[in-house]
């Protein structure tokens, strides 16, 4: 069993995603997330001050252009909207660092990076979407845009520290990528301080997600 | 005009008074943008770290909090509102129980 959580958690470090709700937690709360997907694998670990502010450190390993990037981000609340049965969210979300490439040319060239974009969400008990963009500068190597769209449907509605269940839908778009739109069915899990997810994308890759929250 | 928004404050000055005058107690609060597991655990969190606050539960369906007091402690209204808002969230109403 121990063998398995190792296997399943390794598996999560060595891969990566882009869409995710919620970059900011509550005042004094850490959160881990591991994003994994064909394009990429990341780690981020953030902590918030307040309900509208995280930082934290991230990395990032793009297998393609055998790129690495350390980088400290910045994630900011920039509106909330509450309402009675949802909420929406507007996020800003930055970093700064470094990256090496080895790819072609690139000899373990390293240069500073610099990536910024924003961040949308609403969502009641049962539907969901989102929407969010990077644009990603890293000097003398590499420039990249990306951005990501879910819609999500809760198939039946638990109560707080019920395990939840979503079934979602996520569309990519990155112009300079040999696959330059990626379609993922994912289903999420989430109980407690921890949210799994789960995919597989139309070009045959797996997408792990695992975040949690403490 | 004036003189209604006088009444009006004063009214809820003094039913701030009433509610701190009954510790031990019981307090519901609406919250608006309760719809998931991380918020309820946000306002969980936030209010754990009360001295005041024995636990809470969290009403995703109703959205309500119900905030449960230590025994001779209370909680005004101002500070409810102040820990909900703090966590990200809107109060519509808050009720005092026994």
């Amino acid at each position: 069993m121990r063998l398995l959580l190792l296997a399943i958690v390794g598996f999560g470090l060595m891969q990566t995603s882009f869409v995710i709700a919620r970059p900011v937690s509550y005042p004094g709360g850490w959160t881990l997330m591991t994003m994994n997907d064909g394009d990429k694998n990341s780690v981020h670990v953030h902590y918030s001050p307040t309900a509208k502010t995280s930082i934290g450190y991230k990395f990032e390993y793009w297998p393609d252009k055998e790129l690495n990037l350390h980088a400290l981000q910045i994630n900011k609340l920039l509106k909330r909207w509450n309402k009675t049965e949802s909420q929406a969210n507007f996020y800003i979300k930055s970093g700064v660092g470094v990256a090496y490439s080895d790819l072609g040319l690139f000899d373990n060239e390293s240069g500073a990076s610099a990536f910024t974009g924003i961040a949308v969400d609403w969502e009641d008990r049962r539907r969901f979407i989102s929407y969010e963009n990077r644009f990603t500068d890293i000097d003398g190597i590499d420039d990249f845009f990306q951005q990501s769209a879910r819609v999500g449907w809760a198939p039946y509605q638990g109560d707080y520290g019920d395990l939840h269940t979503w079934l979602m839908l996520q569309i990519e778009h990155m112009p300079e990528a040999t696959d330059e739109h990626t379609v993922t069915p994912l289903v999420r899990f989430f109980k407690d301080v921890h949210l799994l997810e789960f995919g597989v994308n139309n070009h045959n890759k797996v997408l792990f997600n695992y975040i949690f929250r403490y | 005009m004036n003189k209604l928004l006088s009444t009006v404050a004063i009214l809820i000055a003094l039913s701030a008074t009433a509610h701190a005058a009954h510790p031990g107690g019981t307090i519901y609060a609406g919250v608006n943008g309760l719809v998931c597991d991380f918020c309820a655990r946000a306002l969980e969190k936030t209010f754990g770290k009360e001295e005041a606050v024995e636990f809470i539960n969290v009403d995703l369906d109703e959205k309500i909090i119900t905030i449960h007091l230590n025994e001779g402690q209370s909680l005004d209204n101002k500070t409810v509102l102040q820990l909900i808002t703090d966590a990200g969230y809107d109060v519509r109403d808050i009720r005092y129980g026994e």
